[in-house]
């Protein structure tokens, strides 16, 4: 009896265990990333209710502060957010989680950032030059830039950090090493002391060189600093397990300083007086590890910001609450449907229009998310600068359409409604997440796609990795996925060249794809990327279906406080005030 | 007894090497692993990165290096924390430890007390409503009476705190450290000892009855003691002896970790930190946590069966 108690207590323990792993994989798009292109600082809107038939549009102030909580009452000089589960690895480039990098984009700053829009900014860079050949970057040093230990940060900690992470046994995500500095490959192999691509020319500039053009680069390589004097100080190559044991104490250039690390628990700061553009204003913030709902924490005022879906039901109430400010955002990705390219029937582009066509994707992505998603047509989100509708087909829902267009391919209508070309009947095989979307996915597009006389037949797995190891064997017709927050335009079309995409081979698009990289004009871009989402939008290699909007609601006393749909809150976090 | 003492230890040896290699084969054979869920790297780098951690090796290669570190006491590196498997631990299973510990003193102390009384006074109205209630209790599940706790306790009327172990940003320490810790454990513990006491009850229930049935009570009442003095010394005592075993099986579930109950409560405990592991495929950490559980449950059945042979002498060893 007693082992049947245990046994029982495990098969629970695993299905339950699924289920919450779903919800973690909602947060996450909740809680990394945000916008606030229209947000500004609500100045002036303080009486206008922004919410429309679209939801939310611009920020929306509290109605009364006075309801605020006394716990919240009471932090003079204490910020408080969720964030899922930061786990201690706080140095940039070296830690696995992405909540591990919403802790160090606070520790740190980097050479250069981004706008609202995606436009390269000035960070601790503070100008910078790209050779008329694209291959070599300049950065100049904004002067006296300090560490958060107080020592000087000059052009060599730059240097060091490149070539760190040309080292052949770094395992962390950065593309610095994919960038193909010049003599990056022979550090990496330990033929070369150093990078030859990279010089140190004062101890306030430095530069680069690639060996091939590539757009990103600007960017890239103008990430966040590690100081030499303490992150190299037991350097020797190949051997970097040292930098594990610096995790927790790290020494950064960012608004806030680490303060203390409770696993678990909580990760605070503490203003950094060295910070260059001035100590922040409130003294103390805190990521407070909030695995679940994180509802319950804004209600009794012991957390002061969280991420929310858009929903009308989650809008309506956080609204009740009274000393919520509510800030919507667009999050830049997108989400998609990827058609297998290998198998025969797909590889027709007019099968292809025609399944988006017949796809009635504003009943599943908008109205049944009560508005919190907005119809996806190109591989970019609406916040992205290369955003565009011009020449965009936008497939909105039309089955005669669709029926036409297989009826011209040559997909006539069997006895049992299903259509069959050459003795092959059209069916699909989808797989997608066990998630609630997932669930009306399937409903409404059994329905529209027997309408078209094709059948679906759908699977779900509970566990990402479970779903990503059948799409990589292949067996499948449809897949469910949306991309991870996209930097740079080409993050959203990189998987169209690279043969990520199987069967997919579209020299148009290649083409196009190396043009947007061979450059850094913004406008010369947006041209290009232009051109080449209609390609695509013709060819649909995917269905592309949503981008998610979310909400982010905050109490009412913080001012200034804007999300970057790009850097999330630590690009304006030093402004941040409590009133 | 000390041949069969060194007999089991050899057992354990055995089952725990057979164990492992059942984890580790269960882990292998699960689809995808660490590299595969990141979206955002290119198949060179993914190849690369297997290298680097090993990934891309023979199973039983993988599987003799992680044992040859285990004999070590090196338990392995958590890939997705990037800390030393047992300073994760070390972090982690105190928190659930505490919640565990107090959770199953209250479960046993109320199931006994519950039990026995309504075994006494069998279909009496207590007995009845004892019944219903455990039933009740058994059938909501664990997360909706965590929520609606959550909800009229802490958010409606602000009497407890809605989660976590201390007030965010505290600096608390000592007494008022503890005080902030107690405050936090409330919620949680009503939830895990609700949720564990109904079978424990049921158990000792039919234990007592089975008891009470016994001729030496029967004798006992014939010689004319008392009803407490039957009912504790005579009765009581017998019906615990097979609920002996129980507590070496609570050894696993002392440091186990509620899932559930600590997503809910946002206890930071190896419960969550094990589910974080699961869905990035930090092999290491989930193997670690897994072997640590199955030698847990071994040493948990031998405490038991030596604690049986100490409560009931007829059992030979």
């Amino acid at each position: 009896m007693n082992k049947k108690l245990i046994f029982s207590f495990l098969a629970f323990s695993i299905t339950s265990s699924l289920f919450l792993a779903a919800c973690t994989n909602q947060n996450d798009a909740v809680t990394t990333s945000g916008e606030a292109a229209s947000a500004g600082n609500g100045a002036g809107v303080a009486q206008e209710t922004p919410l429309s038939e679209q939801g939310l549009t611009k920020l929306q102030l509290a109605r009364d502060i006075t309801k605020l909580p006394e716990q919240a009452k009471k932090r003079t000089d204490t910020i408080i957010v969720g964030l899922t589960d930061p786990s201690g690895a706080f140095t940039p480039y070296f830690h696995q989680s992405g909540y591990d990098g919403n802790v160090s984009s606070i520790l740190y700053a980097s050479l250069v950032t981004v706008d609202d829009k995606g436009m390269p900014i000035p960070d601790l860079a503070e100008k910078w030059e790209v050779s008329d050949d694209q291959l070599t970057y300049t950065y100049h040093l904004r002067k006296d830039l300090t560490f958060s230990d107080g020592s000087p940060l000059t052009a060599d900690d730059v240097a060091f950090t490149w070539t760190l992470l040309h080292d052949k046994v770094y395992d962390g995500g950065s593309l610095i090493p994919e960038l193909h500095i010049k003599g990056g490959q022979a550090y990496k192999e330990g033929k070369a002391e150093s990078i030859e691509g990279i010089k140190v020319i004062d101890p306030q500039t430095v530069s680069v060189t690639l060996e091939k053009p590539n757009a990103t680069a600007l960017t890239t390589l103008g990430g966040e600093i590690l100081s030499k004097a303490y992150y190299g100080k037991d350097y020797a190559f190949g051997e970097l397990d040292y930098i594990k044991k610096l995790h927790e104490n790290p020494v950064g250039t960012g608004p806030y300083k680490l303060e203390k690390f409770l696993p678990g628990q909580e990760v605070r700061f503490v203003a950094n007086e060295y910070y260059y553009q001035g100590k922040p204003k409130v003294e103390h913030f805190i990521y407070k590890t909030t695995e679940g709902d994180t509802l319950q924490f804004i209600e009794t005022g012991e957390q002061d910001f969280g991420g929310f879906s858009a929903t009308k039901e989650n809008i309506d109430k956080l609204t009740g609450l009274g000393f919520l400010d509510l800030l919507p955002y667009t999050a830049n990705n997108y989400g998609y449907i990827q058609f297998n390219l290998e198998y025969a029937p797909l590889k027709d582009k007019a099968v292809r229009q025609a399944l988006t066509y017949g796809l009635d994707r504003k009943t599943i992505y908008v109205d049944t998310s009560q508005g919190a998603a907005q119809i996806a047509n190109i591989p970019a989100s609406p916040v992205s600068w290369s955003y565009t509708e011009e020449g965009i087909n936008t497939y909105d829902y039309d089955p005669e359409k669709a029926n036409q267009l297989l009826e011209d391919a040559g997909w006539i209508k069997g006895a049992d409604g299903i259509r069959e070309k050459d003795g092959q009947k059209l069916t699909l095989h989808f797989i997608g997440s066990k998630s609630k979307a997932t669930d009306v996915f399937i409903a409404v597009a059994k329905e529209n796609y027997a309408a078209i006389g094709v059948k679906l037949e759908a699977e779900q797995f509970a566990d990402f990795n479970a779903q990503i190891a059948k799409f990589e064997s292949g067996d499948f017709d449809l897949v469910s996925f949306s991309t991870p927050i996209l930097t740079d335009p080409s993050d959203g079309v990189v998987a169209f060249v690279n043969g990520e995409v199987k069967g997919y081979d579209n020299p148009k698009v290649k083409e196009l794809y190396e043009k947007g990289l061979a450059t850094s004009e913004i406008e010369e871009r947006k041209a290009i990327y232009k051109e080449l989402y209609q390609v695509i939008n013709d060819d649909l290699p995917y269905i592309f279906t949503s981008y998610k909007k979310s909400l982010y609601a905050f109490n009412g006393r913080i001012e200034n406080l804007t999300v970057s749909p790009f850097r999330g809150i630590s690009a304006n976090i030093h402004n941040w005030e409590l009133k | 007894m000390s041949s069969y003492l060194l007999r089991r230890l050899l057992y354990m040896v055995l089952i725990l090497a057979a164990a492992s290699l059942f984890i580790f084969a269960l882990y292998a054979l699960m689809p995808g692993d660490f590299v595969s869920g990141n979206l955002r790297l290119s198949a060179e780098r993914k190849a690369e990165l297997r290298e680097i951690f090993g990934l891309n090796k023979p199973l039983l290669e993988r599987y003799g290096t992680w044992m040859n570190q285990a004999l070590h006491g090196n338990f392995g590196f958590s890939l997705a924390q990037q800390k030393p498997v047992v300073t994760l631990f070390n972090e982690y299973v105190w928190n659930s430890f505490l919640l565990a510990i107090v959770s199953t003193f209250f479960t046993w102390l109320i199931a006994v007390i519950i039990g026995v009384i309504s075994a006494y006074k069998q279909y009496s109205i207590f007995d009845t409503l004892v019944m219903i209630f455990i039933f009740a209790a058994m059938s909501i599940p664990s997360f909706f009476i965590g929520l609606f706790l959550i909800k009229v306790l802490a958010v409606d009327l602000k009497w407890l705190p809605p989660g976590g172990m201390t007030t965010t940003g505290s600096n608390a320490t000592g007494i008022a450290y503890i005080r902030e810790v107690l405050d936090h454990m409330i919620l949680p513990v009503v939830v895990m000892t609700l949720l564990g006491v109904d079978s424990l009850t049921r158990y000792f229930r039919s234990n007592m009855l089975d008891v009470i049935r016994q001729e030496y009570i029967r004798t006992a009442r014939a010689k004319g003691l008392k009803e407490r003095v039957i009912l504790y010394r005579h009765a009581l005592r017998n019906a615990l002896l097979p609920a002996i075993t129980l507590v070496g099986f609570e050894l696993p579930g002392l440091f186990g970790g509620s899932l559930i109950i600590e997503k809910i409560f946002n206890w930071p405990g190896i419960g969550q930190l094990y589910m974080q592991s699961f869905t990035v495929r930090d092999y290491p950490l989930l193997m670690g946590f897994t072997m640590f559980i199955a030698i847990l449950t071994v040493i948990g059945t031998l405490i038991s069966d030596m604690l049986y042979r100490v409560a009931d002498p007829r059992i030979k060893l």
